[in-house]
């Protein structure tokens, strides 16, 4: 590998300010991050290593909210009661990341923000996502690209936690050199047309610290529902992150984020719109399917995306019902 | 004799090459050398298979570099060195790991435990004598990584079903594909095997 | 069949203790005083021209101590490529992944930074990367004289084998049908990675490599270094598997030897698992066109392939198309193009001309069956082959048993049904395919000798390659000494201290070597029933140099047979393998521990070629994009599933103790029988390799 420095910071503050160093890049777990400094894709002088921040990996109720670090790993995290009971969608989502030995390393705030897998961006492609200004999944292999929201990057989202939190109205808490703010899930990921170098809105020096979960309503049901392309170890072909509020067989609100679909976490409100209120049948749940793909814009190979969405989004919806 | 020119490089000094006997390589002038900043070394300690190591590293150096390179310790192999195959899975305070992702400064103050680990006082872990039994090594680059993960499992579900074997070691890959013998192996040693499915050839 | 004493007997590895404990040296495991580390330069490009590279700025890096170019190195690669001038750096460099040069400095971090810092002025040429393609007109020439390789009687026409007259059997038939299918260019992904250590003392050379035949590489490093073999050394004690990627000599070792040489200092060679992938060599990608004809009531008449195969810029293999010999049929004609392309390399993979032409022959031959509403089974049974070419009698022949008793144990009857049948959102079926691969005899070498504790240390240049072969020469060693295999010591794996061998490749260990084995052990008795055991320091040496005739009249091949049930489910397109029985006819089964698990594995590899493996090139670039093993998505632990295994054992006369080959028919049959398994479940046909998740959706759209 190149050759840089590790900084142990001693506190959230001083991580900032390491992070002012020139080519100073954060890391969490490092899974994904060292692999890409082995590909040249990120070239840092200075390794933040926030792992060796304490007290930034913790889960703790806060009168109605949940708090979590945004350093917990993606083990300890779906292994948490709290989350398993009352946010069981981000347990499973955490649980479905790759392997037991990635899930030991890598953190909730790096799962978030981590980059994409498209192998045209892997494989140091001049494109969007390597300071280029093309995307090459347009006319290329793009099987695994956007049916949602491409354009001009076709990258999916590779998160499974991303879509997860979105469904949970997570509020994400970041710090950075012109201090901290809050911004909602919802808000913290970008459309390419809005900024196709970046998959979120951190600024420069900015950082993930943590999550924070609206209480769970008391009839809430969820799931992370994940397609993989072996039986185990890839980022989600399609996925959904469903959310329903449920009162005895009645749907009163449902949150659906589908994953691998598109350059963000891809709610449906539409299809949620559609639920409210009403009682999940299977007749349902297919219409539902059906107008999850309403508006997808499939590339030349990966339409099959579509008929696959319908499927999990119907048998996922009818699972919780 | 093959015809090729024969060349020696002075170390460290970047005065240039010796031509020897045919064309010098395009290109190559006298030039100075590059000033080249140095590289990050950091002070750690570790303790590996209970032993304490006190150690400087690179900061660039992984933990599997520093284990095979640098500590001896060659069991836990590099099969692929971006955390996508699992020979390198080590246990790192009990839990494990891809240790070509993981930085060695940053198991300073931790415990790791890898392969070499495993046998105590000349008795090997019932992991390794089942694996021997059940032919759970084929080339058995994959196996040092198999046997962490299978430890690993064992250590916190002394009985596990097949699944829950197959889930607990999914992250390593082995290519000879002895996927089969490999569980039958781990549910040997944990005691949960059948004797009619043990030795099925 | 009679039992023996030592052969036949489940056995744990001879060297199972040192895998399992960490402390089995493989390659990269070595270290030597003053070593030094190499990495390897490569082309981004399909096919360019180098006008010049420029190494000053690597010279100038402290700690770099060679540099090699294509100026000032210009050995040749002999099995590289055996149509081809196959130079260690080439201009034009003719695939994305080929060496420009290559750089040996104090650690492998300054090796890579001097790696990056030669700037070499590429000038990009049009580029082909589909055979078909490649013998249009008009198309790049990858190589001088044409993209069609060369024959093996060097003419530039199709590989073609001929019986009777096609166009006879076509005529002959009721029905004829047509179809033709494509397979991928797979990667061996074998997990230990590419490495060579070479040192040089004085004008002796001493390589530490992993490979599959220590006996061939010294043959090869002596050759392409042009130096005596008696200076060469080849030392290979473990490897982590190859599965035909690590056969004969490479250019990393070539290399390293280069290296070494200029810096006068040991030189580890490392590559990256993407250089393996791209670098290395890997399954020829096919197109098949076949053409087959029948009568009604099931009899075949003529069978006609037409193939294409990717070789990649370098012919090092043949890029046949196998699968027919397995069929009985009077009228045939296969002819193969090897064509040039600017792919990787393709080369051999466990049973390299095999699951894939398999693939396509099977596929197509139940389809026959299901339009004569035949059972897939019985239409087997009746066209089977039972002479090979219909002209020459086998050796031995357990191919139906293989196809009753494994179809029993696989309830055949039960869980086969038409296809397409049943509703509900998961569709299971069951498909089957048959195979068989030619079970050498040749040359091979062993010593035995004993000493006064009545240890036997057999040499054997053997090393390994995960097939177990080690404690099967053990095993035929003891069985023909007469004694315990506690007694049996292998020497293997050093060619200063191990006779020839084949190596491993083309299943050829048990057969080649044992034999050689077996005669020395005969001669080492003989030894000692006229001397005695000998007595204080002295041994008993006996040596063997067998090159035993093939059979005059008779053929020797290994017959299996594969059975596999999978679930579809139509909405999502997840195909999931959930019973599969192989039965295997390899003669006597010298150890079935071992060969059970060698059984597993390929069948389980097949699962993976079938289901997902490709390595996919952009179009437009011609680069790969998913080199390693997540792209590849190689088969995990939750993918396997439990593969149950039938040993048909035959009485064959040859081979010690009437062993045929056993490594590599285990991976023959399973890619075809997934496919006809996702037949019989949904009742369309995906004809193209791998069968992923979108090509199911594909056709049940």
């Amino acid at each position: 590998m190149k050759s840089f420095a590790n900084v142990n910071p001693r506190d959230l503050k001083d991580a900032v300010a390491q992070l002012q160093k020139p080519h100073a890049v954060p890391v969490g777990g490092g899974s994904d991050l060292l692999g890409m400094v082995k590909e040249h894709l990120v070239e840092p002088d200075v390794l933040v290593h926030l792992r060796a921040l304490r007290g930034l990996d913790q889960v703790s109720s806060k009168g109605a909210e949940v708090a979590i670090g945004g350093l917990i790993t993606l083990d300890n995290l779906s292994r948490e009661p709290l989350i398993r009971d009352s946010y069981k969608v981000l347990a499973e989502a955490a649980e479905s990341v790759a392997t037991p030995q990635i899930r030991n390393a890598g953190t909730l705030a790096g799962n978030v923000c981590q980059r994409p897998w498209c192998w045209y961006y892997r494989n140091n492609f001049p494109c969007f996502k390597n300071g280029g200004n093309r995307c090459f999944s347009i006319t290329g292999e793009n099987q695994f690209h956007a049916i949602f929201g491409g354009g001009p990057s076709f990258i999916v989202h590779p998160s499974d936690t991303a879509p997860a939190l979105v469904a949970l109205d997570a509020k994400f808490r970041v710090t950075g050199p012109r201090g901290d703010r809050t911004v909602a899930a919802a808000d913290f990921f970008a459309l390419p047309k809005v900024n196709a170098a970046h998959e979120n809105v951190l600024a420069p020096g900015e950082m993930l610290v943590s999550i924070h979960l609206p209480k769970a309503a008391r009839g809430a049901r969820s799931t992370y529902h994940k397609v993989l392309d072996r039986e185990a170890w890839t980022h989600a072909v399609v996925s959904a992150a469903i959310v329903l509020d449920m009162e005895q067989q009645i749907c009163r609100s449902a949150r659906i984020v589908l994953g691998g679909v598109a350059p963000i976490p891809w709610r449906l409100p539409k299809v949620e719109a559609m639920l409210a209120g009403q009682r999940i049948t299977p007749e349902l749940a297919a219409k539902a399917g059906e107008a999850a793909v309403e508006g997808a814009n499939p590339l030349a190979k990966n339409g099959y995306k579509i008929p696959l969405t319908k499927a999990v989004v119907a048998r996922t919806l009818l699972s919780l019902a | 004799m093959s015809r090729i020119s024969r060349r020696r490089f002075v170390e460290g000094t970047g005065a240039g090459l010796v031509a020897a006997t045919a064309v010098p390589l395009k290109g190559q002038e006298q030039r100075p050398a590059p000033p080249t900043p140095p590289v990050p070394h950091t002070a750690i300690q570790v303790t590996v298979n209970g032993t304490r190591h006190k150690i400087e590293v690179e900061d660039r150096w992984t933990l599997v570099e520093l284990l095979r390179d640098h500590l001896g310790l060659t069991g836990s192999k590099i099969g692929c060195d971006r955390g996508e195959c699992g020979a390198c899975t080590v246990l790192l305070d009990g839990k494990p790991v891809y240790s070509c992702s993981q930085l060695a400064v940053w198991a300073d103050g931790r415990s790791v435990q890898t392969v070499e680990g495993l046998a105590r006082d000349g008795e090997l872990d019932p992991l390794q004598q089942a694996f021997i039994e059940h032919d759970g090594p084929q080339c058995g680059f994959c196996t040092s990584g198999q046997l962490m993960s299978a430890k690993a499992l064992l250590n916190h579900n002394a009985h596990p079903t097949r699944d829950e074997v197959q889930h607990a070691m999914t992250g390593n890959i082995c290519r000879c594909s002895n996927y089969n013998r490999y569980v039958e192996s781990v549910l040997a040693a944990a005691g949960t095997l059948s004797a009619s499915a043990g030795r099925k050839a | 069949m009679n039992t023996l004493n030592s052969v036949g007997h489940p056995s744990h590895r001879i060297d199972a203790l040192q895998r399992v404990t960490g402390r089995a040296t493989y390659t990269g495991d070595i270290r030597l005083p003053e070593m030094l580390y190499a990495r390897v330069l490569r082309s981004p490009h399909p096919h360019a021209r180098i006008r010049s590279v420029d190494v000053s700025r690597a010279q100038a890096l402290p700690g770099v101590k060679a540099i090699l170019t294509r100026e000032n190195c210009d050995v040749i690669w002999g099995s590289g490529d055996t149509r081809n001038q196959r130079y260690l750096f080439n201009n034009p460099v003719r695939f994305a992944g080929d060496a420009v040069a290559a750089v040996a400095a104090v650690d492998r971090h300054v090796a890579e930074e001097a790696m990056r810092m030669i700037q070499v002025d590429y000038e990009t040429l049009p580029f082909v990367l589909d055979p078909e393609e490649a013998l249009k007109p008009g198309a790049v020439e990858i190589q001088p004289g044409g993209n069609l390789s060369p024959n093996n009687r060097n003419e530039r026409q199709p590989e073609v084998y001929r019986r009777g007259s096609v166009d006879d059997g076509f005529r002959a038939a009721d029905r004829v049908f047509e179809d033709h299918y494509t397979s991928s260019h797979i990667n061996n992904a074998q997990l230990e990675p590419r490495v060579a250590i070479a040192q040089w003392e004085g004008d002796h050379l001493t390589v530490y490599t992993p490979t599959q035949g220590i006996s061939n590489c010294h043959t090869e490093m002596a050759r392409d270094l042009k130096i005596a073999p008696e200076k060469v050394r080849i030392i290979c004690h473990f490897m982590g598997g190859g599965f035909g990627n690590k056969n004969q000599n490479h250019d990393f070792e070539l290399m390293a030897a280069m290296l070494a040489k200029q810096s006068g200092a040991p030189v580890k060679l490392e590559f990256t698992r993407k250089e393996d992938f791209v670098s290395v060599h890997g399954r020829w990608p096919t197109k098949q066109y076949y053409k087959i004809g029948v009568r009604n009531d099931g009899t075949l008449t003529a069978i006609q392939l037409r193939g294409y195969s990717g070789m990649g810029p370098h012919r090092k293999s043949s890029g046949g198309i196998g699968g027919i010999e397995i069929y009985q049929c009077p009228h045939v004609e296969r002819s193969v193009y090897p064509v040039y392309t600017n792919m990787a390399v393709s080369a051999n993979l466990r049973a390299p001309d095999y699951p894939q032409g398999v693939f396509g022959l099977e596929s197509l031959m139940d389809d026959i069956a299901y339009a004569l509403q035949m059972d897939p089974l019985d239409f087997r049974l009746k066209n089977m082959t039972r002479k090979f070419n219909d002209q020459t009698p086998y050796t031995s022949i357990g191919l139906e048993d293989c196809l009753r008793r494994g179809a029993e144990a696989f309830e055949w009857k039960k869980r086969f049904h038409a296809p397409g049948e049943g509703t509900g959102p998961i569709k299971r079926g069951a498909g089957m395919a048959m195979g068989s691969f030619f079970s050498n005899m040749g040359r091979s070498s062993a010593v035995i000798d004993v000493d006064s504790r009545g240890m036997y240390h057999v040499h054997v240049g053997v090393t390994d390659v995960g097939t177990a072969a080690k404690t099967t020469m053990a095993l035929i060693a003891a069985e023909e000494l007469g004694v315990p295999l506690e007694k049996i010591d292998v020497i293997w794996g050093d060619t200063d201290r191990c006779p020839y061998s084949v190596g491993e490749s083309g299943s050829r260990t048990t057969t080649h070597t044992g034999h050689a084995v077996v005669e020395a052990a005969k001669d080492l008795k003989r030894q000692i029933a006229a001397k005695g055991m000998p007595q204080g320091n002295d041994i008993l040496t006996a040596t063997a140099n067998t090159n035993p005739t093939p059979p005059a009249n008779a053929a020797r091949y290994s017959f299996v047979a594969h059975f596999a049930e999978v679930e579809v489910e139509k909405e999502t397109g997840h195909v999931r393998v959930i019973k599969y029985v192989a039965a295997h006819d390899s003669g006597r089964v010298v150890n079935p521990l071992t060969a059970t698990s060698q059984v597993k594995g390929g069948a389980t590899m097949g699962i993976g070629m079938a289901l997902h493996e490709e390595l996919l090139y952009d179009r437009a670039s011609g680069k790969p994009l998913n080199a390693g093993y997540y792209g590849a998505r190689v088969m995990t632990h939750l993918d396997a599933p439990e593969i149950e295994v039938h040993w048909i054992e035959t009485e064959d006369p040859y081979g010690p103790f009437g062993a045929k080959t056993l490594g590599e028919p285990t991976i023959i049959p399973s890619v075809a029988a997934v496919a006809n398994a996702i037949y019989n479940a949904i009742g369309k046909r995906v004809r193209d390799l791998p069968m992923t998740r979108d090509r199911i959706l594909g056709v049940l759209a």
